[in-house]
Order: C-alpha cells, then sequence, then structure tokens
C-alpha cells in the first residue's frame, strides 16, 4: 500500500498501539508482584523505624527490617467488633489492598467519613510489640490513611501503652507538593507528635481541641503543630487520625484490647 | 573493520558528540551526574533505549506515512523507556528513588527523536543499531566525565569508595557544595564543550554575524 495512502497511515497506526500496548503490558503485569513485594517492604521499613526497636533515623538494609519485623506482633482485626479475625495470615493479610475487594471492603457513612476515604477494609492489619521479657506490651501501631492534597496520604501512628500516648509518627507514601506538603516528612516535625495524648478520659478524641472548651488548659497535649503554607495536608493528617480513633475507626479494637492488656 | 561501521560508532564519542557538538539531551545530564552510580545506570538506560528505538524505526521506515510518522516514532521510544522504567523499578529499586522521573523523562530526551529522524529513518537496520550504541556510548562518555567532577569534589568519593578524606572526617579536603547542584553540571559541560572545541576546532561554528567595526566617524 502506497504511504500516500490514508488508509495506509491508519493501520501503521493502530499497529504501532496494539504492538506497543501489548510489550507494556506484559511486562507491567509481569513484574508488578516483584514491585508489589518491595513495597510492602518498604512499608515494613516505615513500620520499624517507630517501632521503638531500633533507632528512629537509622538506615537499615533489607534484612534488617525483615529481622526487626518478626520482633513484632501482627494481627488482622475486624473494625467493627475490634476482634482479631484468625481466617488470615496476618503476615500475608494486606489490608490496604483489601479495600479494593468487593467482600471485605464496606461504605464509609459520610458523616464518618473524615478523612475522605469512601470505602475502606473491614479488616485492618495492628501491630503490636510485647516486651519479650514480661509479655507485657510496650507500644501498638496502627495504620492511618486518608485523602490528602493530591492523593492519599499512608502512615502509620505509635501508640505507647497507655493506648492514649503517641509513641511516633511516620508516613511512607504521599504525593504532596514538594518543599511544602511533604514537610510531614520532616523529622523534627514528625518528633512533634509524641506526647502528645489522643483522648481525654479514654474515649472522646479531643485532637485540636477547641480553645473555648473547659479542657483548655490541656489542649497544648491535644494538639499538633501546624506547617505554615501546608493548610490541606495538615488538615488532611488531623482529619485521618480524626477518622481512624473515632467511632468508625479503631474504637472497638481499642476497648478489645484494653482488656486483653489489663493485668 | 568496514570504515562505515567503525565511523558510525565512533564518530558520536567526540567528533559529533551529542552532547558537547548537537548539544542535546542537556536536562539530565545535569539532573542526575551528582552522583557516579546515577550517571553510569542512566547511561545504560539510554543505550538501551536508543539502541531499541533505532532498530525499531529502521525496521518499519518504509512504512511510515509523513503524517505520522513522528507521532509513531514517539510512540515506539515511550514504550521503550517505559520498559526500561519498570525493569530498573523491578531490579534496582533503591535507584529507581534516586533516579526517580529522570528515566521516563528519556521519551523527551532530544537525542532520542533526533537520531530516530536523522539515521534511522533513512539507514538500514544494522547501522542504525550502531549509531543508537555510537549516540549512547558519546551521551555516557559525557554524563560519567561530569559525574567523576561532581561527586569527587562534592562528596569526597566515588561510588562509595571514599577517595579525599573529608575535613568532616578529620581530613584535609573540604567538599565543593556547589558541585553537587545542577548549575555546576551546567559550568563543567561548559568547560568541556570549550576544551573539546579547541582540539579540534572544526567543531566551532561560524559566526552567525558579521561584526562590522563601526567608528565614531562614520556618524559625522
Amino acid at each position: 500500500m502506497d504511504n500516500d495512502n490514508p488508509i495506509k497511515a491508519i493501520l501503521v497506526v493502530m499497529l504501532t498501539a496494539l504492538v506497543c500496548s501489548l510489550l507494556v503490558t506484559v511486562t507491567a503485569v509481569k513484574w508488578q508482584p516483584i514491585q508489589q513485594a518491595y513495597q510492602n517492604l518498604d512499608r515494613n521499613r516505615a513500620l520499624v523505624k517507630i517501632s521503638g526497636l531500633t533507632h528512629e533515623s537509622a538506615q537499615l538494609t533489607d534484612s534488617e527490617v525483615i529481622a526487626l519485623y518478626q520482633k513484632i506482633e501482627a494481627r488482622v482485626v475486624n473494625l467493627a467488633t475490634g476482634e482479631t479475625d484468625a481466617n488470615y495470615n496476618p503476615n500475608t493479610f494486606d489490608g490496604w489492598q483489601a479495600e479494593n475487594n468487593p467482600e471485605l471492603n464496606e461504605e464509609i457513612p459520610s458523616e464518618f467519613d473524615l478523612a475522605k476515604l469512601k470505602r475502606r477494609s473491614r479488616l485492618i492489619n495492628v501491630y503490636l510489640i510485647f516486651d519479650p521479657e514480661n509479655g507485657r506490651l510496650k507500644r501498638m501501631i496502627l495504620p492511618i490513611y486518608g485523602q490528602g492534597m493530591w492523593s492519599k496520604i499512608f502512615g502509620f501512628i505509635a501508640l505507647e501503652n497507655d493506648l492514649n500516648t503517641v509513641a511516633g509518627i511516620t508516613f511512607y507514601q504521599q504525593s504532596e507538593t514538594a518543599g511544602i506538603g511533604d514537610k510531614i516528612l520532616n523529622p523534627i516535625w514528625q518528633n512533634s507528635w509524641r506526647g502528645r495524648k489522643l483522648f481525654v478520659k479514654d474515649e472522646t478524641l479531643v485532637l485540636g481541641g477547641d480553645k473555648s472548651s473547659s479542657q483548655s488548659k490541656l489542649n497544648g497535649l491535644h494538639q499538633i503543630d501546624a506547617i505554615s503554607g501546608a493548610t490541606v495536608t495538615v488538615d488532611a493528617i488531623k482529619d485521618m487520625v480524626e477518622y481512624w480513633f473515632g467511632p468508625h475507626g479503631y474504637v472497638n479494637f481499642l476497648r478489645v484490647i484494653r482488656k486483653e492488656i489489663k493485668p | 573493520m568496514n570504515r562505515r561501521i567503525r565511523d558510525t560508532i565512533l564518530n558520536p564519542l567526540i567528533n559529533e558528540n551529542p552532547i558537547t557538538l548537537q548539544v542535546l539531551g542537556i536536562c539530565s545530564a545535569l539532573a542526575i551526574t551528582n552522583s557516579l552510580y546515577s550517571a553510569l545506570i542512566m547511561s545504560l538506560a539510554l543505550i538501551l533505549v536508543l539502541a531499541f528505538s533505532n532498530v525499531t524505526i529502521s525496521l518499519i521506515r518504509h512504512h511510515l506515512p509523513d503524517s505520522v510518522r513522528i507521532i509513531v516514532q514517539i510512540t515506539v521510544i515511550a514504550s521503550g523507556v517505559i520498559v526500561v522504567d519498570e525493569w530498573i523499578k523491578t531490579f534496582l529499586p533503591e535507584t529507581a528513588r534516586t533516579l526517580s522521573v529522570f528515566v521516563g523523562l528519556i521519551v523527551t530526551n532530544c537525542i532520542v527523536l533526533g537520531r530516530a529522524e536523522a539515521f534511522a529513518a533513512h539507514n538500514k537496520v544494522g547501522y542504525s543499531f550502531l549509531d543508537g550504541v555510537g549516540n549512547g556510548l558519546g551521551y555516557s562518555l559525557v554524563l560519567v566525565f561530569v559525574a567523576i567532577i561532581r561527586e569527587l569534589l562534592g562528596t569526597g568519593s566515588l561510588l562509595n569508595v571514599k577517595i579525599f578524606p573529608t575535613t568532616t572526617e578529620g581530613g584535609w579536603f573540604d567538599p565543593n557544595a556547589l558541585m553537587l547542584l545542577p548549575p555546576s553540571a551546567f559550568f563543567i559541560i561548559g568547560f568541556l564543550i570549550w576544551g573539546i572545541r579547541s582540539w579540534k576546532t572544526e567543531q566551532v561554528e561560524p559566526a552567525e554575524f558579521k561584526q562590522l567595526l563601526i567608528s565614531d566617524e562614520d556618524f559625522d
């Protein structure tokens, strides 16, 4: 067929598109599991970072991350009941991906959906660190995620054994504005979360408390520092934490765990 | 070796280097040359993409209608870049984080489309492959040269091997912080071009305008 023939132009373009998309698709599908495994390793790197098992700024090799991860007890928890679901292996179950599984996900009622997630999994991974000598709970690490300025922000928050004081916070996946929103990765800002308390009288979440309330003396403990210029991002973090520690988040699990660790 | 084969590979190294003579593909040369390791991986990625794109476009060169020629070339280049980028993300995930968007930006690297249009669209597959590899090597030469200078003078080490002991470790070498920023690559490439054109004066471009000497007397 002559090159000037417009039908040939269409044929050439369609054939190119077909062959190229095939090439790219086969590549992506074939290598996706390996990339996913590395992403999981990176997630566990963030987990280990605030576990208290190592210095927070330590640069760990992949095998060190795996070794420290094995000292953490993972569980799959049903958010509605707060009980552990033994049907799933907590080290392989991916509570974050489960949100795409129609059998495992559920819609978040809009009055609770502070983190703008719309749907979330009914089951989630939680992580507990027990003292090997006396079996007491040392720290608990819970996933937190929500809609940020440009995409979802994923992180972990670590709580001391009173299940109220923050021991650490970290984010391992975010696409916030470079130089501004991504200051949530700044270790100084993340450190400012340490020692803050999420709840007053066990179940009332007072994060970012109202200045006019009678609890005003306690507010310093229940507030987090903002980052100037990063209002949307920091509001997203605040909303995320309020969602996950609110009535549609970990509240039932916390009740169950409190009973478990009481002597 | 056949003279034409030798010229196709060797010319792009110095005589017709894509960066220093044709001044193409500067962006990635500035961005990732602060580390020799990144420069080497980036160079390898570009050689692979160039070879793949040149070969593919040469294979279909007789069947590319003018109206869609550029679009088809870009599609082929983009697919090659995606495959290379995915390979790096899969097997070298740490490097992928450092190189971030720059492997993907090979699609916009003028060298690739430039060679496709200038060479692969008019030459046989074998020579197109050699031209791709040759230009990739020319690009690599410049990148490695710049990266060695920047990493050595900016950190005192190369490929994580300490060469100059820095003052923070009790040594004598005070690292030059400018070397870690992109403008330093600009200066180094500029000096490199100056050096090469002083050695090979045939590369110096003729002036675009003739300079006229005007004296005050002309205005009386």
